[in-house]
Order: C-alpha cells, then structure tokens, then sequence
C-alpha cells in the first residue's frame, strides 16, 4: 500500500474518531496533541481502529511507549502514517 | 502541642484545604502556620494567621493539552517556584522548628527541606493528578518528570543517593478524595483519602442574590479561577446552551469580564460566586473538572457536565463519569446544542442525581480535617515540650547551600 492511500485511511479513521470539522483538519503536519486536540480516550479510539484496519502489527499505544515527551508533544499525522506504513506497509 | 508548617501554592484551590485542617490542628492546642506568597495567602488565611513569606512569581506559560500541558506545568511552574521558595522555606524551617511539614504536591521545596533537616513531613494531595499516574504508558515521559525532580534535589544539595519519588512523602499522603471517585485502588497504610476539605470563605458581598430566580431550576457555569486564553471560546457556546433551557431554566456564569458578549437579561453574568453558598440551590454545575468545583458539586450531590481541559480535569472527569454522577465532553469540539443535551440529561434522568448523592454520602463518612488531625497527631512525638526538642538532624550534612 502506498503512503498516500494510507494517509487517506488513517485520515477517514481520525475524521470517525474526532469528527468531520475544519478547526481539526488532520493535515500531515497536524500534532495530535496541541493541534487536534485529542484526548487519551480519543487516542486509544484510533489504536483501536487503526489495528482493526491494518491487523495487530499496527500497535499504536506500543509506539507511543517509546517516544519521549517531545516526541509525543510534536507527534503529528504524518508521522503516524509513516509508523502505519513502515509496519503495516 | 506540636508546630505544623504547611507549604502550598499560592492558588485558592490549593490552600483552603490547609485552612481546615490548620483550624482542626489549632483546636487540638496545635500551632500552624503557612509558607508561601504572602500577597496570595494573606486574603484567604486572613489576618492572624502566621505567614513566613517567600515571595511570589507569576507563571503564565501553560500548555493547552496532554503532555505538553503536562510538560510546561513542571517546567513553566513547579520547578522555578520550587528553586525560587527553597531559601525561604529553608529559613522558616530553621527559625520557627516544626514538628513537621506539610507539602504540596506540586509545591515540592518544603518536601526537599523537611529531608534535608530529617524533619516528617506530609504530602498533600489537592488534586486527582499523581495518584491517578495518567501516563503510566508512556515511560519515557515519566522518566522526564523523574529528571525533574532530580534536578531540584540536586539544586537543593540533597545526595543522589538519597533520591526517591517525594511527589509521594514515605510518612504520609493526605488527598482529599474518596474511592467514590477514585475508584478501587490499592491504598498504602501510609495514605489517608479524607474526602473533600471545605473551609468557610471570606464572603462575596457583590454576588446579585436578588437576581437569582427561586422558581426556576438552576445552573452554575464555571471554568474554574485560572482560565486559559483558549478556554474562553468555551463561553458563548454554554451561554447559547443556557438561553436554549430558558425559562426552564436560569443560568450563572461565572467568567471574566467580556467572556459572554452581550450577555440575555435572564442570564447571571459574574466574576465570582459564593460557591458553597450557591451550591445547595443548584440543580446542575457545568465546569473544567477541576477537582475543587466538582468536590464542591458533589459534597452537595449536584451532578456535573464537564468539558476538561489540562492536567487532572480529563482524570477527575472521568472519575465522575465512572461514578454515574455526570457527563464529559470535549472542552474545544462540544457545540452548544452538543451542551444544551447534556445539561438536559442531568435535569430530566434522576440517576445522575441519584450518583452525585452516593458521592456526597461517601464524602460526608470520609473523615475529613478532623481524620487528617488525627494522622497528623500520630506523625508526631507527643508530648513534645518545646524546651526538650532534639536538634533537628542534618541529612546529607548540608554540604551545600540552598540555591
């Protein structure tokens, strides 16, 4: 799967979880944190999805363990589409 | 009769907890007294209380959300405020003995002192933040608080050796919380949940009493004492929530000025509010869930919408969700018709009601300043005659001073 087909699935299964709202347009360069706004149980909904989507090599909350606090803070859209691609891809 | 020396933040929030439980420790013989910023503690201690200064900063920088939230309140706030009160706290250890300490959770330097003189001390817990450990998933970024702490114990010329978490004091933890609330958890024998700790306030003599409506139902909207630039958008939006229930209903809000333009004449816009007055002729209180707000809520078994924003609002909201006495949204996403429905559901379905109650009864049988007076008595020697007081001992030999 290419990374442009997978951002749009990643991006469809963010728009279920957080809603249809141009305030919080997942964009590549948008932080899930500061820029959408989402909250852990918003997070854990997009594991969810995310692991049904493209099977239990896609461990989000695995891959959230090992970034530090600026990873997390800085942690944006695209950077979940590459860790989607790289273990799902 | 024993000294207590609490060390706390200059928040309303965080000290009138202490005022009762000073006033529970006074009524015992005890003597008590505060350290911190005299300009913040002065109106809520008043004017007998005794009060060694430290000084006071003001720490604006607060991030929106999550870690990042989580990030600026160590960096933008507990760790300067901690360097910038350790000297004094260190003298008002020295000059005034205490028999031992009570330290705020977030407020660590009377934590780092009371080690240095080999004194007990007492954590105190205002809020549902550390108990609740809301990044035990993430490692990395506990290990950053870690750091944290470890630079301070450092800079107070503590040995490394000696480090351990003092978030969590090995003597005792006083939060003023319930397993309502908290839910089951292991609770160590070290640890006392004495429920809320509700102090009388000075009065609110500019609330307009007469304008509230006795035959109408009730709603309070607050977003607590420190309401973030971005929290402001949240106003109009429980405004226009509000006017949609009226006349069933009439709203108070309390807000800055300008955060409700051109408020409706049914509409209470105020500052401030006689929050434990007000509270029992309320039917619903929508807030930030910020733990003072929904304790106060709850000790009157008044159900809760809560629209958290940082630090332990998501936590303590969700803890009141669990205990079916309210109901959270999103802070930014909520629309007013998203508010207006959940408000609605607090007034028409009893069982929200019926879930704040159990809260309330839970925190009436909790104990309070008076169990708190009673741990506190048993952390000390007694008797303790002043005049037959032990040195302090010196951990770590004082090595070096306290920057």
């Amino acid at each position: 799967m290419r990374t442009e087909e997978i951002h749009g699935q990643v991006t469809a299964l963010l728009v279920e979880v957080i809603g249809d709202d141009p305030r919080w347009a997942p964009l590549r360069t948008a932080r899930l944190d500061e820029d959408l706004r989402m909250e852990s149980v918003e997070v854990l909904a997009l594991a969810a999805r995310l692991r049904e989507r493209f099977g239990e090599r896609v461990d989000l909350p695995g891959y959230l363990a090992g970034l530090d606090i600026d990873g997390i803070i800085e942690l944006t859209v695209g950077d979940v589409v590459d860790y989607v691609a790289r273990v799902a891809g | 009769m024993s000294r207590f020396l609490f060390t706390v933040q200059p928040l309303a929030g965080h000290v009138n907890p202490t005022i009762a439980i000073g006033a529970a420790l006074t009524a015992r013989g005890h003597e008590v007294a505060w350290a911190g910023s005299e300009a913040a503690l002065r109106p809520l201690l008043g004017p007998a209380a005794t009060i060694f200064p430290t000084g006071s900063r003001l720490y604006r920088d607060q991030g929106r959300q999550g870690a990042y939230a989580m990030k600026t309140l160590w960096q933008s706030f507990i760790v300067p405020f901690t360097r910038f009160t350790l000297p004094a706290i260190d003298r008002a250890v020295q000059d005034w003995r205490p028999d031992a300490v009570l330290v705020d959770q977030h407020a660590p330097a009377g934590a780092l002192v009371a080690h240095r003189h080999g004194l007990p001390w007492v954590t105190l817990a205002p809020s549902s933040l550390e108990l609740a450990r809301p990044f035990a998933a993430l490692p990395r970024v506990e290990e950053w608080v870690r750091e944290r702490m470890a630079d301070l114990w450092r800079i107070a010329g503590l040995p490394a050796a000696e480090f351990f978490d003092y978030r969590f004091s090995p003597h005792l933890l006083l939060a003023f919380t319930t397993p309502a609330l908290t839910g089951p958890m292991p609770i160590p024998d070290h640890w006392a949940l004495v429920g809320p700790v509700l102090a009388p306030r000075p009065p609110e003599p500019g609330f307009p009493w007469h304008r509230v409506d006795p035959d109408r139902r009730k709603v309070l909207v607050c977003m607590g004492t420190l309401v973030p630039e971005h929290a402001v958008a949240f106003y109009p939006r429980a405004a226009e929530a509000l006017a949609a229930l009226h006349p069933e209903v009439q709203g108070i809000v309390v807000a800055p000025d300008g955060a409700v333009p051109d408020p409706p004449e049914h509409l209470v816009v105020t500052r401030r509010v006689p929050m434990l007055e007000l509270m029992p002729h309320l039917d619903a209180v929508v807030c930030h869930g910020g733990m003072n707000t929904v304790c106060e809520a709850l000790a009157e078994g008044v159900p809760l919408v809560m629209a958290p924003l940082i630090n332990d609002q998501p936590i303590t909201a969700q803890q009141v969700v669990a205990a079916g006495a309210g109901i959270r949204v999103h802070a930014a996403r909520v629309t007013p018709d998203g508010l207006r429905t959940a408000v609605r559901a607090l007034l028409d379905d009893p069982a929200y009601r019926a879930g704040a109650r159990r809260v309330r009864d839970d925190f009436a049988a909790a104990g309070g300043a008076e169990l708190a007076a009673d741990r506190l008595e048993c952390l000390v020697p007694r008797p303790s005659p002043r005049s037959a007081a032990p040195e302090p001992t010196i951990v770590g030999g004082g090595a070096s001073p306290l920057a």
